[in-house]
């Protein structure tokens, strides 16, 4: 593997960043170990668990996925980034309010999921969060209080009073 | 690839990103209706293709059974077609297509048709220093239409045995049909005889039942965590009749 260096320069969660780091490192890695950003989790390092999901220019991929140098000039969203002035956002505060947490290391993977869904479908079915979902493995089996938490997130979501609005926004 | 070398597997020196290429990128209708799909279009944008349809439903219809949303929203046709997973959802859906892969090199480019594009297990017809650039459809016929059909074991899941079908239909009877068979071998397979033998019937189960069972006489099924081989051949016939009858009633009710 080569031992070359570059410097990163991307945003993250609303903030530019320039990191210098070794060519093959993975997206997951740099959040995590340069920039401290450890809501995005190295479950299966393979693809294909989920709990890694972060957002690149609004949509969702897997971050062990990606090597870190083809983000370069693009906007990322972490789990981190989803909550605003310490306040949770809608998904994540459905989340709690619904139990949907476990042993909590899919967790965050499930809530970009959740918010990357809302965005573009505000009134998802059940089996439509479950699709949504699908790629998020969940090794308590928690699922049910998961969609229910999603459930929960979309009818706050539409209900949108004020107070809920402000907590509610899905910002990505 | 990056999920490779996080295990261990590959270890390139050197790495070459073809991301940035906007012409490799997205799908355009010719005038005479074959459709060309470039090597980098996410498998999410071709799941979202209606202009995908009829006899090439097919291979929307693939894209959209391709692992889960995070990586449909990654993954791109010609990395899957590079790849060439026995298992994999494209490169079954592209054999019963009938596509043409666009290939470029160092001596300029060339067409290789899908059905020498696969030699085997993980092994394409690429030469050294060649890319795929992109996928050329043919024009589907006005009574054409297609259909795959996966059978996993789970959703998001490699196929246990898929069947991906493009099908010509006329006054009640076949005129001309492409079957491929996926997860059973080393490459996607179809029996040519066994599809031409079909053309002029009305696909009966009884007509169906003898292709079908051509095709579990060709394949060659692993037998893995997925399914032993017995239990692949024996699912075959029963997915490879849904799937043209799926086909037969999709979206123009050609048939009843």
């Amino acid at each position: 593997m080569s031992t070359d260096r570059t410097t990163l320069s991307f945003h993250v969660n609303g903030d530019p960043q320039a990191v210098a780091i070794p060519i093959h490192r993975t997206l997951l890695e740099v959040l995590r170990d340069e920039l401290a950003l450890t809501g995005a989790k190295k479950g299966c390092n393979t693809g294909t668990c989920g709990a890694c999901n972060v957002l690149v220019d609004d949509v969702m991929i897997r971050s062990c996925l990606r090597l870190a140098v083809s983000v370069a000039e693009c906007k990322v969203t972490t789990v981190e980034g989803l909550a605003r002035n310490g306040m949770a956002s809608a998904v994540q505060q459905a989340f709690l309010d619904a139990g949907a947490i476990q042993c909590g290391f899919c967790m965050t993977g499930m809530i970009v999921s959740a918010s990357a869904l809302l965005a573009q479908n505000p009134a998802p079915t059940r089996d439509e969060i479950r699709i949504a979902i699908s790629g998020n493995l969940c090794r308590c089996s928690g699922y049910v209080k998961v969609v229910d938490a999603i459930e929960l997130a979309a009818s706050r979501f539409r209900q949108g009073n004020a107070a809920e609005a402000a907590a509610m926004e899905i910002r990505i | 690839m990056v999920a490779g070398m996080n295990a261990g597997l590959p270890k390139p020196s050197q790495v070459v990103s073809l991301q940035d290429i906007p012409g490799l990128r997205g799908m355009i209708v010719e005038a005479d209706g074959a459709v060309r799909i470039a090597a980098m279009t996410v498998h999410a944008a071709v799941a979202a293709e209606s202009r995908l349809a009829g006899g090439l439903a097919v291979v929307r219809e693939a894209a959209l059974q391709i692992a889960h949303p995070a990586i449909r929203n990654m993954g791109t046709l010609g990395g899957s077609l590079a790849d060439a997973d026995p298992n994999a959802d494209y490169p079954c859906a592209l054999l019963a297509a009938g596509a043409d892969i666009e290939l470029a090199g160092p001596r300029g480019r060339r067409i290789c048709p899908v059905d020498a594009f696969f030699l085997g297990r993980f092994t394409t017809a690429l030469a050294a220093g060649e890319i795929i650039v992109g996928v050329k459809l043919p024009p589907p016929a006005l009574e054409e239409t297609s259909t795959y059909l996966k059978f996993s074991r789970v959703d998001g899941d490699y196929a246990t045995v898929s069947v991906a079908v493009r099908v010509g239909w006329r006054d009640g009877a076949c005129t001309a049909i492409r079957i491929a068979l996926g997860s059973c071998g080393g490459t996607p397979i179809r029996v040519p005889s066994a599809e031409r033998a079909l053309v002029g019937t009305k696909l009966d189960v009884a007509a169906l039942r003898i292709a079908a069972g051509a095709y579990v006489a060709a394949c060659d099924p692993p037998s893995d965590f997925r399914g032993t081989a017995d239990y692949r051949r024996m699912i075959i016939p029963g997915l490879l009749e849904r799937a043209v009858r799926n086909a037969l009633n999709a979206d123009r009710g050609i048939r009843s």
